[in-house]
């Protein structure tokens, strides 16, 4: 027999439930055995010589030295001595803040924009698009033949605001956007311009 | 104390420069020839300590290099941007702040580029505040300008807008108007495009409860 599985009639005796007497015979050894292992459980209290003197030592010491926050919050005496120049940086600061939060919000349009740029170029070989939305790159954004002959277009989301831009045919040739109002681009060109 | 101060604040302002410094010659790395970088990171220093912005001064490079201008007429465009950037500032600066935000100084710039003139950059300015940002404002009327608008009516149709209650979004959507009214009318052109929404919204800030337009200069 194992010490942690006594017959279920034996759990009984050992709670209580019944005696010894009603255990039926070939369980009375191994009831008187659990009675006994259970006489024999040491039912005296535990002790640790010196344990309250070191709680409350450490509960001292803690005490001596609060953490950090209980230090941030105990209420203390404060002296300020006010030097006028001092204020003067203080004094810009808050302005120049009522001033940016006084300023009126951005345009609400602030949102990216989907646009579709479109081309005719019917002998053009290969048709891109420069401009400032990608660093004036003739490279970096290609438009595609469309189904109708000689057309080419190329849909970008833009963020609002300004761009300028111009077609780049052939990979020479700077072309401004028929369909847009432009600009002078500064070397005897025009840009085309797009406001989201 | 007071030598450290000193020191402090200078090291300060020569750590800034020497940040925009090196910002701009990144941008600039790569994408335009040594000489072109050279001559637009000393422009763009100068702007930026006049309190201009250098981003298009920088793009105006990249621009004319990826066109394949030569340096010497890339290096006259930044500076010819450069020189409207700084009517632009003064321009704004008539209509009330005196050191205007880059933003709106950008923007003045192009609308002079578009065809305004420096006085129609101080009126739009003045029109904007307080509820429009000059930024935003300029921009739409250097659009108009550029779509073939005369300066006078552009500067008109936006006031007109502004001064009947128009929302930021009334007045970025103008130039879609505009196009609208073109391409709606029969030969109709952007300037009578332009005075159509124009006499709609002095009508509307004319109207019981409407603010009166503001003069151009009080």
């Amino acid at each position: 027999m194992s010490g942690n599985s006594f017959h279920p009639q034996v759990k009984q005796l050992l709670d209580g439930e019944i005696t010894l007497a009603d255990l039926p015979p070939a369980l009375r050894a191994e009831g008187e055995e659990a009675l006994h292992l259970l006489a024999a459980v040491d039912r005296e209290p535990v002790t640790f010589p010196g344990l309250d003197t070191r709680i409350l030592a450490e509960l001292r010491r803690r005490a001596d030295s609060p953490s950090f926050w209980r230090r941030l919050v105990t209420p203390r005496e404060v002296r300020l001595r006010v030097r006028p120049w001092t204020l003067v940086p203080a004094l810009a600061a808050a302005l120049a803040l009522v001033l940016v939060l006084a300023r009126p919000a951005a345009t609400p349009a602030s949102s990216p924009v989907t646009v579709r740029f479109v081309l005719f170029a019917p002998d053009a070989h290969d048709v891109s698009l420069a401009g400032t939305f990608n660093q004036w790159d003739p490279a970096a954004t290609p438009l595609l033949r469309t189904g109708t002959p000689g057309v080419w277009s190329a849909t970008l989301i833009l963020p609002a605001g300004q761009h300028q831009y111009a077609f780049v045919v052939d990979g020479a040739r700077w072309v401004a956007d028929p369909g847009a109002p432009a600009v002078d681009d500064g070397f005897g060109r025009r840009n085309s311009v797009l406001s989201l | 104390m007071k030598t450290l101060r000193a020191f402090l604040l200078l090291a300060l302002v020569g750590g800034g420069t020497a940040l925009h410094a090196q910002d701009v010659s990144a941008r600039l790395a790569g994408r335009v020839s040594p000489e072109v970088a050279a001559q637009v990171q000393r422009l763009a220093t100068a702007a930026a300590a006049r309190g201009l912005p250098v981003d298009p001064l920088i793009q105006k490079a990249i621009e004319g290099t990826a066109k394949g201008v030569p340096a010497d007429r890339i290096t006259a465009a930044v500076r010819a941007l450069a020189g409207q950037l700084d009517v632009a500032a003064a321009a704004l600066s008539r209509a009330g702040p005196a050191h205007p935000d880059t933003d709106a100084i950008a923007a003045g710039a192009f609308a002079l580029n578009a065809g305004l003139s420096d006085a129609n950059v101080t009126d739009l300015a003045r029109v904007s505040a307080p509820r429009h940002t000059e930024a935003a404002t300029l921009r739409v009327a250097g659009t108009l300008a550029a779509m073939g608008v005369p300066a006078t009516q552009t500067v008109e149709l936006v006031t007109q807008v502004i001064a009947a209650g128009g929302e930021s979004a009334d007045v970025v959507a103008l130039p879609a108007q505009v196009t609208a009214g073109v391409s709606h009318g029969q030969g109709v052109t952007p300037a009578q495009a332009a005075a159509g929404l124009a006499r709609a919204a002095a009508a509307r800030a004319n109207a019981p409860g409407q603010q009166r337009p503001r003069p151009s200069h009080p």
